[in-house]
């Protein structure tokens, strides 16, 4: 584990390096191809003057409300299409419908029914996270081993404690590899919608961040914007994820 | 490390393609291209490729047109030397003019009324303004912005004030959004969506552009690149004739550009005729009002510098235009008075 730390840091100074090599070289114009002194400084005026941090809480405030909207809609779409055969053709349509859409092609629709606001960026977050959230745990589900259901028989587990006993944990794995899918895929979503939409200027997030910094001819201001991106994504997901893994699936031999 | 290894070779020969491809292209034949956008004040602009005045310039020109969405994308397609000449308003100039992008300005192009157009019934002036009314513009920086800034300054001593109800939406869709009149209260408009918007019934005009400005303003300049000024100095100077041909023609033959145009802006030849000649709506060569800009930006922060040089700003008028020489020097002297 420290290992990879450690690898990991090691090829990132490394490619820092090929970076300010190059830009020191002056192959480029400072314009296209700022130093990583240039975009540090950015960074530090950004986080000086509070905007930038107030910016990230409402990025991630989006974020997080849309996640747990999104996962709470596909846990029971799912539940229901895997109890309802009915239902699931329903489901199944509507998925193989709607996932492959980009939420960007919406945009013109939700700018007419939502406006602009940050309702509209919400529900662009949920649709782009919702359909992989609801595949993958219905794969999840429908890749329990059959033996597992019939012990619940053999318990006489009813609906509920079927669920909450077996179907949910045993398809753990697959809840947590779509959340981690609907993470990245929220941010995509975020960033672009934000920059589409143009928020207001007091509701903005890193998205508005990068936009604002790109209208007004500040390139290593847009790398900062980009850091800030890599660095909340490798931390989330090194950290809340890793741990989340660590705490059960790892911890109940799922997951090697 | 054998993967590697591969990785990086296919890497570099792909660059190696990609940069062949460029140089070939754009080695031999003599060629320019130009950014074009939607809008009224870019009008002459569109005679220029109506008429194909740059092709009667020089036959072997290749002209090519790129249609490109807004002037953040046109900056950067040139900062990236795919376009060669641009259309835009002063502010977004200066503003990559300061960052560092070598670029001048060619000439003026038009002069334009613009105007913040609300639908709120309580809106009279810029006071009435409620902390919740949204106010659309093209983006932040833009001309529009910095016009609403300064009426700002001017009546409030606060440029920023309205800065945080600022809705980035381009024309169309502000219009559109306007004409809703539920979520955004008024739209900073350039023709010909100030003119669509001052017909409707329940839109009116809170603020002109002059009002804003205090005087008169270039609205759109001609822009172009250091390193095509100096490469292609034939070039550029068969583009600023074809430039002056086009203004000259439409302020001598309105009617004639008006049949000409009326296509191109989807609109009838009669309804061209009356936008052309709109109160305020003028083409020239002239640029007006650059130093007030800079002068309002830099103290506002916008820019860094303040101290510009007309000849840091402006590309020297080709000696081969004649008595044109002096048209587009004339507006900026006259602002200096």
């Amino acid at each position: 584990m420290k290992n990879k730390y450690w690898q990991r840091l090691l090829w990132v100074v490394f490619l820092a390096l090929i970076w300010q090599l190059t830009a020191l070289s002056g192959a480029f114009s400072k314009m296209i191809f700022p130093g990583l002194d240039q975009i540090f400084l950015a960074l530090i005026e950004s986080f000086k003057d509070g905007t930038l941090i107030k910016q990230i809480g409402f990025s991630l405030s989006i974020i997080i409300q849309g996640l747990f909207l999104a996962a709470a809609a596909a846990l029971i779409l799912a539940l229901t299409a895997y109890f309802s055969t009915a239902a699931a053709g329903l489901i199944d349509t509507l998925t193989a419908l709607a996932h492959p859409l980009p939420g960007i092609a919406l945009m013109p629709l939700i700018l007419i029914w939502f406006g602009s606001g940050r309702t509209a960026i919400l529900i662009v977050i949920i649709h782009s996270v919702l359909w992989p959230l609801i595949l993958n745990l219905s794969t999840g589900f429908n890749s329990i081993p059959e033996i597992y259901t019939l012990i619940a028989k053999n318990y006489r587990l009813n609906k509920f404690e079927f669920m909450y006993k077996i179907l949910i944990p045993a398809s753990l794995p697959y809840f947590i590899s779509g959340l981690k899918i609907a993470w990245a895929r929220s941010w995509r979503a975020l960033i672009s919608a934000e920059m589409l939409f143009g928020a207001i200027n007091s509701l903005g997030g890193l998205g508005w961040y990068i936009f604002q910094k790109r209208v007004f001819f500040d390139l290593p201001g847009v790398f900062a914007g980009i850091i800030v991106i890599i660095v909340i994504g490798v931390t989330v997901e090194d950290f809340i994820f890793k741990k989340l893994e660590a705490k059960t699936v790892k911890k109940w031999g799922m997951l090697k | 490390m054998k993967k590697y290894t591969a990785i990086i070779i296919i890497l570099s020969l792909s660059l190696f393609l990609i940069t062949s491809c460029e140089s070939g292209s754009q080695s031999g034949q003599k060629r320019i291209t130009i950014a074009e956008q939607y809008g009224l004040a870019y009008a002459p602009v569109q005679l220029i490729k109506e008429l194909q005045l740059l092709e009667k310039e020089d036959p072997n020109l290749k002209v090519e047109w790129k249609q490109l969405s807004n002037t953040t994308a046109i900056r950067e397609s040139m900062l990236a030397g795919e376009v060669d000449a641009a259309f835009m308003a002063i502010p977004p100039f200066l503003i990559a003019r300061d960052k560092g992008m070598e670029w001048k300005i060619i000439s003026g192009l038009s002069e334009s009324p613009l105007a913040l157009m609300t639908n709120r019934d309580y809106i009279n002036s810029l006071s009435d303004f409620k902390t919740a009314d949204k106010i659309a513009l093209p983006q932040p920086g833009s001309i529009q912005h910095i016009l609403l800034s300064m009426a700002a300054q001017r009546q409030f001593g606060a440029a920023d004030k309205f800065d945080d109800q600022l809705i980035t939406m381009n024309h169309p869709d502000a219009m559109n959004a306007l004409l809703a009149g539920r979520e955004v209260s008024a739209h900073f408009a350039s023709p010909p969506y100030l003119f669509l918007e001052s017909r409707e019934e329940g839109i009116k005009r809170v603020l002109s552009g002059r009002e804003a400005f205090g005087g008169d303003f270039t609205f759109i300049i001609g822009v172009s690149t250091e390193e095509f000024y100096q490469q292609q100095s034939e070039t550029y100077t068969h583009f600023l004739k074809a430039l002056i041909e086009a203004v000259d023609f439409i302020e001598q033959k309105p009617n004639r550009a008006a049949e000409l145009l009326a296509d191109n802006y989807d609109l009838s030849q009669a309804e061209m005729e009356e936008y052309l000649s709109w109160p305020g709506m003028k083409y020239t060569l002239e640029i007006k009002g650059l130093e007030k800009f800079i002068a309002f930006m830099s103290a506002e922060g916008y820019l860094k510098e303040n101290d510009y040089q007309r000849s840091e700003l402006i590309f020297p008028e080709k000696s081969a235009l004649g008595e044109n020489e002096s048209r587009i020097d004339k507006g900026v002297h006259q602002n200096e008075e």
